[in-house]
């Protein structure tokens, strides 16, 4: 890869070297789109997690969401550690970009699953619907962090 | 979207360190060994490339203990960020884009 250094303040880039520099930019982005997807177990493991965390308040034991927590804390900690140690790298979630819609759609059905659920289970007594929630959102979160993945993926191959 | 304004940056262009911030724009943080390997080439040439970055505000380097081994990570920082974007834009506007 070739390219001009400033020359009295004016880069001494041409086209043809620009155009070289922005298609080696592009590939390397497209290496690492081969490497970003993360293991089908990894996304089991934060379904599991956060059925696990919800479902703890249909235990109605006070303590059991404040284990809960702690775990699912533990457990994500963890399992960022897992994909950094698998890919090299960290990607938040809620970063700016097209995976912004896969947020906010999960941030939508976080709420709409959960308020409804809240009301049943903590003001109504209607017991297992945390539960059911979690279900949901375990099965949700597992799609919606694949759905993520390929949004970002395919961005970084420039395919948007 | 706002539009960036293009703008050359020798610090970012030289190379390989354009690659080390179009791969770092590309994620929140990677691991140094990461960039090492893709950019190819040796610890000490890299070091010496994000020291430079470091100390333009561009990048920022953080050490991890982690079961016993130093992992160091690298971000950009976000005046790096939009050094970089701005320098991809006038790479554009060169190439006619």
């Amino acid at each position: 890869m070739t390219g001009g250094t400033p020359l009295g303040g004016e880069p001494a880039v041409d086209p043809q070297a620009a155009a070289a520099h922005l298609a080696a930019l592009q590939a390397d982005r497209a290496a690492l789109a081969d490497r970003a997807m993360q293991p089908w177990w990894y996304d089991a493991l934060l379904g599991l997690m956060t059925f696990g965390f919800f479902a703890s308040y249909s235990l109605w034991f006070p303590w059991a969401p404040v284990v809960a927590v702690v775990l699912y804390g533990a457990g994500a900690r963890w399992l960022m550690s897992v994909y950094r140690r698998l890919t090299g790298t960290w990607v938040s979630g809620d970063r700016p970009g097209p995976t912004r819609r896969a947020w906010r759609v999960w941030t939508v059905c976080s709420v709409a699953v959960l308020v409804p659920a809240m009301v049943l289970e903590l003001l109504l007594d209607v017991r297992g619907a945390m539960a059911v929630a979690g279900a949901v959102l375990g099965i949700g979160i597992v799609l919606i962090s694949r759905w993520w993945s390929r949004i970002y993926i395919a961005e970084l191959r420039g395919e948007r | 979207m706002t539009a960036v304004e293009p703008r050359f940056d020798a610090v970012v262009h030289a190379p390989p360190r354009l690659q080390i911030c179009g791969l770092l724009a590309a994620v929140d943080t990677m691991e140094f060994a990461t960039v090492r390997d893709a950019v190819a080439v040796s610890d000490s040439v890299l070091s010496k490339h994000v020291k430079q970055l470091e100390d333009a505000g561009y990048v920022q380097v953080r050490k991890a203990t982690i079961a016993s081994r130093q992992r160091t990570s690298l971000a950009l920082t976000k005046a790096g960020r939009a050094a970089f974007d701005a320098h991809v834009a006038e790479l554009r506007r060169i190439v006619g884009g």
